[in-house]
C-alpha cells in the first residue's frame, strides 16, 4: 500500500471533523458555556460569602465536591490503567478506542483537584501547601499523586499524538487556518516516521504506558487511604483501597462506553467502532460489576453480621435517610449491568450503554454513600438543634458547580477532537501495515458488524 | 389668699422636682440598697514581714449574689494600746475592693502586758457609706521550718514559739496548721495536724515528684487562728522524685519531622517516577534533533 | 402685698440656684472621678472592652472598662512562639462527672473569653446514655488534647500541632481550611468558621493560636486549654467557673490537678475514683480523663433546668424520650 496515499485517504476521512463547526456543535458549545458561567457565577459567589452557602456544616464538612473529585479522578485512574494495560495487548481493535481513553483521563485529572480546590476554606493560602508540606498527611501525598499523575498523563497523550500531528503536518488537503497548522508543525517536533524516530517513540510510549499503570494504582490508592486511614466508622476499612480501584475502573469503564457510544453517533465513526468494541467493553464491565458487587457486599455484610454499635449506628442511617440511593447504588447499579451484559442476546450496542450509564449513576451515589453517612453518624452522637448541622443537604451552589465541572469536561473534549482525530490515523496505518502477523484478526475485525 | 396658694405651688412644685430628680437619680445607683461587708486580717509571710490586708465589698441586700467592690476608699491601718494610738499606714482599696499594706519584720508595735498587738483598720465613712471599723487582736508567733532528713527519713519540722517580754522562747500549744507543697496553679494540703508542746513533725511522703528539678516547695501555713492571725512559711529543698521520661518521641505520626522511612519511600517512589518522565522528554528531543536533520535532508 | 412677691422670687430663686449648683458640683465630681479611672486604667494595662461595677466612696456605683487578664499586647506569644509549649509541663484535665448538673457556667466563660456565638461551643454538654439500663450522664466534653492525635497526623500544612506541654494548639494564619482535621477526630471536638462574622474584623488584639482571638473566615477552631491564662498561673476559664468544681486542671509532671478549691493528686484522683478515658480503644491517648458517675452529688433532672431549644438536642436520649412521655419536660 502507498504511505503517502493511504495519509492523505485518512485525512480526507477524517478532516470534516477537523475542519467545519457544525451549527449543533456551536449550540453545544454554547450551552457548555452557559453552563460554565453559571457554575463560575456560584463560585464567585462563594468565595465572597464563604462556604456558608454551601450545605456543609460542622459535622458534615466533606460534600458533593469532595464526592465529585473522587468521582472524576477515579475515571482518570481507570482510564490510564486500561491505556496502559491496552498497550500491551496487540489487538487491532485496540486503536480506535486508545484515543478517547487517553483524553477522557487526562481531562478528569484536570477537572477534578478543581473540585478539591472548591472545599478548601482559604484559597489564598494555597501555596502553603507546597512551602510547608507534611509528608505525613494523605492529603500531601494525594497532592503529590495527582500532580505527578497529571505530567505523566500529559506526556503519555501527547507522546500518541505526536504521529498524528506529523500525518496533519505534512497533509496538502487540510483546510485549516495557518495558525493550525504552524501549531501542528511545532507539536510534531520533526517526526517524519522514520525508522529510528519510530523505534524512539515506541520504546519511550512502551516505559510510560508501564508507569502509567503503576501511577494509576498508587495514586487511587493513596486517595482511598485519606479515608481509610482515619478512625472513623464506615471510612477505617482495610479493603478501602482495592475497593476504590475496582469501583474506579468500574465507573471508567462505563464513562468510556457511554463516549464510544456519543463518538460513534454523533461523527458516524460506525466503522472504526463497531460492536466488537462494544462487546468488549462490555465484557470487562461484567466482570467489574461482579467485581464492585463483591467488594461492596463484602463490605457492608461484614459490617452488618459483626454488629458493633457504631457499624449499626452507620447501617441505620443508610438504610432509613439514604435508602433508594443505596438500592440505586448497590444494587440496581450492580445487578443490571450484569443482567444485561451476561446474557449473550441481550448484548447490543444500545443496551450496553444504557448498563453503563446506571453503572456510572449508580457508582456517584455509591461515592456519596461513603462520604456523607459516616460523618453524620460520629462517633460521639451530634447534640444539636439545627438541622442543617446533622444533615447534609446539598445547595444550589454545589449542584451548579457540578454540572459546571461536567459541562466543562464536555467542552474540552469537544474542542480537543476538534484539533486532533479521535481515531489514531497513524494505528489504522500501522495496522494495515502488518496484515501478515494480524491476518486472522484483521479479518475477523473487518467482517464482523 | 393668692399669696399663700403661690407659696405652696413654690414649695410644692420644688418637693416635686427633688421628689423626681431622687426617683431618676438611685434606682441602684446609690449605697443605700447594699450591705456592707469589711473584713480585716493579718497574714505574717515568709520573710517575717506582716501584711494587713482589708476587703471592703458591697453586697445587695436583695440578691446575694450581687457583689461590688468598693474601690479607692482610704483605709488606715493603726496599732493601739490604750489609748495610745500609732499609725501603721494607710492604703486605698483596688478595683477588687483589697487595700494591703505591708510592715517589715522589724515594725514596732504596741504591745500589751499578755504580748498582744491590737490592731485596726478604719475606715472614715462619707455621706454615702458609714463608718467601719475592725479590731482584731494578735499575738506574734514565731513559726520556724525545717526540712531535714532525720534517720534517712525525710522529715518536716516545724517550731512554734513566742517571745514574751522578756525574750524567752515560750512554745505554744493546741495550734492547728497543715503542711502543704506548691504546685503550679495551687498549693495541695498534705498533712492537717496540731502543734504540741511548740513542735510538730510530718514525715515527708517519698513519691512527690515535684518540678523538673526534682524541687518541691513546702509551705507550712496556719490559717485564720483566733489568736495568731495568718502565718506562711516555706522552704524549697530537693526532695523530689521526678522521672523525667526519656523517650521524647521526635519522628512519629504527628511531630513536625516524619518517619524516616517515610522520606526514603517517598524518595525512591517520586524519584523513579520522575526519573522516567525526564528519560522520555530527553527521547523526544532526539526525534526532534533528527527530525531535523531529516527536514534539512528533505529540502535538498 | 406687692413687696412680698419678689421677696418671695428671690428666695425661690436662691433655692433654685442652690440646687443646682450643688447638683452641678456632684456631677462635676463624679465625671472627674470616672475619668479619672478611664484614664488610670488606660494607662497601664489594656482594656478587655468588658465593664465591671465599683462603688465609690461617695456611694455611686460606676462602671468601669475592666482590665485584660490577659495583659495582651506585652504577653503576646507570637504564632511561631506557640508552638514551643511551656516548659517542662504535661497539661491534664480531670472531669468529675459525679458532681456535673448541666449548669453550662463552662461553656458561657468559654464563649465569653474566646468571643464565641451562642452556638459555637469549645466544651460541648453533652448527655450520653451508654445503653438502655444505664443512666444516663452529662458529658462535658472540650478537646482532649492527644498524645496521639489523628488531628494533627493528617494537617498537610502543619497548621495544627502538638506541643511538648500536652497542649495540640490551631495557627489560623497557616490553616488553608482542607477539613481534614475535622473528619479526623473521632470525638467531634473541631468546629470551622464558614463565613465572615463582624467579630473577624476586630483587630484591637493581635492574633496568637494561645487566644484565637479574632478568628478568621475559612479556617478551624476549638478548645485549647487556655495557655493564655496558664502562663499567667491561672485555672482555664471553664475550670475557674464551674460553681460545682467539676472540672480539675493540672501539671501531670507535678501530679497535681485543682479545680480552684480542691487540691489533689492527679494519680490518686484516678486511682481512687477510676478515672478512665473516653474511647480509649482508638489509640488517640486523650489528656482529659473522667471520673465515673457514680454517688452523684445531684439527680439528673437538676440538669433540664435550661432553655428549651438546649434540652431540644437531646432529644434523641432514650432517658429524655421517657421524660417527654410522663410530661415531665
Amino acid at each position: 500500500m502507498n504511505l503517502e496515499n493511504r495519509k492523505r485517504e485518512l485525512v480526507k476521512e477524517f478532516s470534516p471533523m477537523l475542519e467545519k463547526t457544525s451549527s449543533l456543535s456551536k449550540i453545544w458549545i454554547s450551552t457548555l458555556i452557559a453552563i460554565i458561567l453559571v457554575g463560575l457565577y456560584a463560585f464567585i459567589l462563594q468565595v465572597i460569602k464563604g462556604h456558608e452557602i454551601t450545605g456543609m456544616r460542622d459535622n458534615v464538612v466533606w460534600g458533593v465536591y469532595i464526592i465529585n473529585f473522587i468521582f472524576f479522578v477515579g475515571i482518570s485512574y481507570s482510564g490510564a490503567f486500561i491505556a496502559g494495560i491496552l498497550h500491551y495487548f496487540k489487538t487491532p481493535w485496540k486503536n480506535s478506542i486508545l484515543r478517547i481513553i487517553e483524553i477522557i483521563t487526562v481531562l478528569s485529572l484536570v477537572i477534578g483537584p478543581i473540585f478539591i480546590l472548591l472545599c478548601i476554606g482559604r484559597l489564598d493560602r494555597l501555596h502553603y501547601l507546597f512551602i510547608y508540606p507534611r509528608i505525613q498527611s494523605p492529603i500531601t501525598w494525594d497532592i503529590i499523586a495527582i500532580i505527578t499523575d497529571l505530567v505523566g498523563c500529559f506526556i503519555y497523550l501527547y507522546l500518541t499524538f505526536i504521529p498524528d500531528f506529523a500525518i496533519l503536518r505534512d497533509s496538502p488537503d487540510l483546510k485549516v487556518p495557518t495558525w493550525r497548522k504552524k501549531l501542528y508543525k511545532f507539536l510534531a517536533i520533526g517526526y517524519h516516521d522514520s525508522p529510528t524516530q519510530r523505534k524512539i517513540l515506541h520504546k519511550i510510549t512502551k516505559t510510560m504506558s508501564a508507569m502509567i499503570i503503576a501511577m494509576a494504582i498508587v495514586a487511587y490508592t493513596v486517595l482511598a487511604w485519606i479515608f481509610s486511614l482515619t478512625l472513623q466508622p464506615g471510612w477505617n476499612s482495610s479493603i478501602f483501597a482495592p475497593y476504590f480501584i475496582v469501583a474506579g475502573l468500574y465507573s471508567g469503564v462505563g464513562v468510556i462506553i457511554i463516549a464510544m457510544y456519543l463518538i460513534r453517533k454523533i461523527f458516524k465513526l460506525e466503522k472504526y467502532l463497531r460492536k466488537v468494541h462494544f462487546i468488549g467493553a462490555g465484557v470487562v464491565l461484567l466482570v467489574l460489576s461482579l467485581l464492585f458487587g463483591y467488594f461492596t457486599f463484602s463490605e457492608y455484610f461484614s459490617r452488618w453480621f459483626s454488629h458493633k454499635t457504631k457499624d449499626i449506628d452507620l447501617l441505620k442511617t443508610l438504610f432509613s435517610r439514604y435508602f433508594w440511593e443505596f438500592i440505586f447504588a448497590n444494587y440496581i447499579g450492580v445487578l443490571i449491568p450484569i443482567f444485561i451484559l451476561f446474557f449473550k442476546r441481550f448484548r447490543n450496542i444500545k443496551s450496553i450503554t444504557f448498563a453503563a450509564l446506571i453503572a456510572v449513576l449508580g457508582l456517584w451515589l455509591n461515592r456519596y454513600l461513603i462520604v456523607i453517612p459516616t460523618l453524620e453518624t460520629p462517633y460521639l452522637p451530634i447534640q444539636d438543634t439545627r438541622p442543617e448541622f446533622i444533615y447534609y443537604t446539598a445547595t444550589w451552589v454545589e449542584w451548579s458547580l457540578s454540572l459546571a465541572g461536567i459541562a466543562a469536561f464536555l467542552l474540552l473534549f469537544t474542542l480537543i477532537i476538534k484539533f486532533v482525530p479521535i481515531i489514531p490515523m497513524s494505528g489504522i496505518i500501522e495496522n494495515e501495515r502488518n496484515p501478515k502477523k494480524n491476518k486472522k484478526r484483521i479479518k475477523k475485525y473487518l467482517t464482523e458488524e | 389668699m393668692k399669696s399663700n396658694l403661690l407659696k405652696y405651688t413654690h414649695i410644692a412644685s420644688f418637693i416635686i422636682a427633688l421628689l423626681f430628680s431622687i426617683n431618676g437619680a438611685t434606682q441602684e445607683n446609690d449605697a443605700s440598697n447594699y450591705k456592707m461587708l469589711f473584713n480585716f486580717k493579718t497574714v505574717k509571710q515568709n520573710d517575717n514581714s506582716r501584711l494587713l490586708e482589708v476587703r471592703f465589698i458591697a453586697k445587695n441586700r436583695k440578691n446575694r449574689k450581687d457583689k461590688i467592690p468598693v474601690y479607692d476608699a482610704e483605709i488606715k491601718f493603726f496599732t493601739i494600746l490604750n489609748n495610745e494610738k500609732k499609725i501603721l499606714g494607710t492604703a486605698k482599696t483596688s478595683k477588687e475592693g483589697i487595700a494591703q499594706i505591708t510592715l517589715p519584720k522589724n515594725q514596732k508595735y504596741l504591745i500589751d502586758k499578755e504580748g498582744n498587738i491590737h490592731l485596726t483598720a478604719h475606715f472614715e465613712g462619707t455621706n454615702a457609706i458609714d463608718r467601719r471599723e475592725k479590731k482584731i487582736t494578735i499575738k506574734d508567733l514565731q513559726l520556724e521550718l525545717n526540712l531535714t532528713e532525720i534517720d534517712s527519713v525525710k522529715t518536716v519540722l516545724v517550731k512554734a514559739f513566742t517571745i514574751d517580754s522578756l525574750g524567752v522562747d515560750t512554745p505554744v500549744d493546741n495550734v492547728d496548721l497543715f503542711i502543704a507543697i506548691g504546685g503550679m496553679l495551687s498549693k495541695m494540703k498534705l498533712e492537717e495536724g496540731s502543734i504540741t508542746n511548740g513542735e510538730f513533725k510530718y514525715e515527708f511522703p517519698t513519691d512527690i515528684p515535684g518540678d523538673v528539678n526534682g524541687n518541691i516547695t513546702v509551705y507550712t501555713i496556719i490559717e485564720d487562728h483566733e489568736q495568731f492571725g495568718n502565718i506562711i512559711q516555706n522552704k524549697t529543698i530537693n526532695w523530689g522524685v521526678f522521672n523525667k521520661q526519656i523517650t521524647e518521641e521526635k519522628n512519629t505520626l504527628w511531630s513536625d519531622a516524619a518517619p524516616i522511612w517515610m522520606y526514603i519511600v517517598l524518595t525512591i517512589l517520586l524519584g523513579g517516577v520522575w526519573i522516567n518522565y525526564i528519560y522520555s522528554i530527553i527521547n523526544l528531543i532526539k526525534i526532534k534533533k533528527e527530525g531535523e536533520i531529516i527536514e534539512l535532508k528533505l529540502e535538498q | 402685698m406687692k413687696n412680698n412677691k419678689p421677696k418671695k422670687g428671690s428666695t425661690d430663686r436662691r433655692k433654685f440656684l442652690k440646687l443646682g449648683l450643688i447638683s452641678s458640683l456632684a456631677t462635676v465630681a463624679g465625671a472627674s472621678l470616672i475619668s479619672n479611672l478611664a484614664s488610670a486604667s488606660e494607662g497601664k494595662e489594656k482594656l478587655s472592652g468588658e465593664k465591671v461595677k465599683l462603688l465609690t466612696p461617695e456611694g455611686k456605683i460606676v462602671e468601669v472598662d475592666a482590665t485584660n487578664i490577659n495583659k495582651y499586647p506585652e504577653a503576646l506569644i507570637t504564632p511561631t512562639e506557640s508552638r514551643k509549649g511551656i516548659p517542662n509541663r504535661k497539661f491534664v484535665m480531670v472531669i468529675d462527672l459525679a458532681k456535673c448538673k448541666n449548669a453550662r457556667k463552662c461553656v458561657e466563660s468559654c464563649q465569653k473569653a474566646h468571643k464565641l456565638d451562642y452556638h459555637e461551643e469549645f466544651m460541648k454538654i453533652q448527655l450520653i446514655q451508654d445503653n438502655e439500663q444505664a443512666s444516663p450522664y452529662w458529658f462535658p466534653k472540650p478537646c482532649f488534647h492527644c498524645d496521639e492525635p489523628p488531628c494533627v497526623t493528617v494537617c498537610p500544612t502543619g497548621a495544627t500541632f502538638k506541643r511538648d506541654d500536652g497542649i495540640v494548639l490551631i495557627d489560623n494564619e497557616r490553616c488553608i481550611g482542607c477539613k481534614f482535621c475535622i473528619t479526623s477526630c473521632p470525638y467531634s471536638a473541631r468546629q470551622f468558621n464558614w463565613g465572615h462574622k463582624a467579630k473577624f474584623d476586630n483587630q484591637s488584639q493581635p492574633y496568637s493560636p494561645e487566644t484565637q482571638v479574632p478568628a478568621t473566615e475559612g479556617t478551624v477552631m476549638k478548645c485549647d486549654f487556655c495557655p493564655d491564662l496558664l502562663r499567667q498561673g491561672k485555672l482555664p476559664h471553664c475550670a475557674k467557673s464551674c460553681p460545682m468544681g467539676v472540672i480539675y486542671f493540672g501539671d501531670k509532671n507535678e501530679d497535681i490537678v485543682t479545680n480552684g478549691e480542691e487540691t489533689v493528686r492527679f494519680s490518686q484522683l484516678i486511682n481512687e475514683r477510676g478515672g478512665y478515658r473516653h474511647l480509649e480503644h482508638l489509640g488517640t491517648k486523650p489528656n482529659v480523663y473522667y471520673l465515673p458517675a457514680v454517688n452523684r452529688q445531684f439527680p439528673l433532672e437538676r440538669g433540664f433546668n435550661v432553655d428549651e431549644d438546649i434540652i431540644e438536642r437531646y432529644k434523641d436520649v432514650p432517658y429524655v424520650q421517657d421524660l417527654k412521655k410522663q410530661g415531665k419536660i
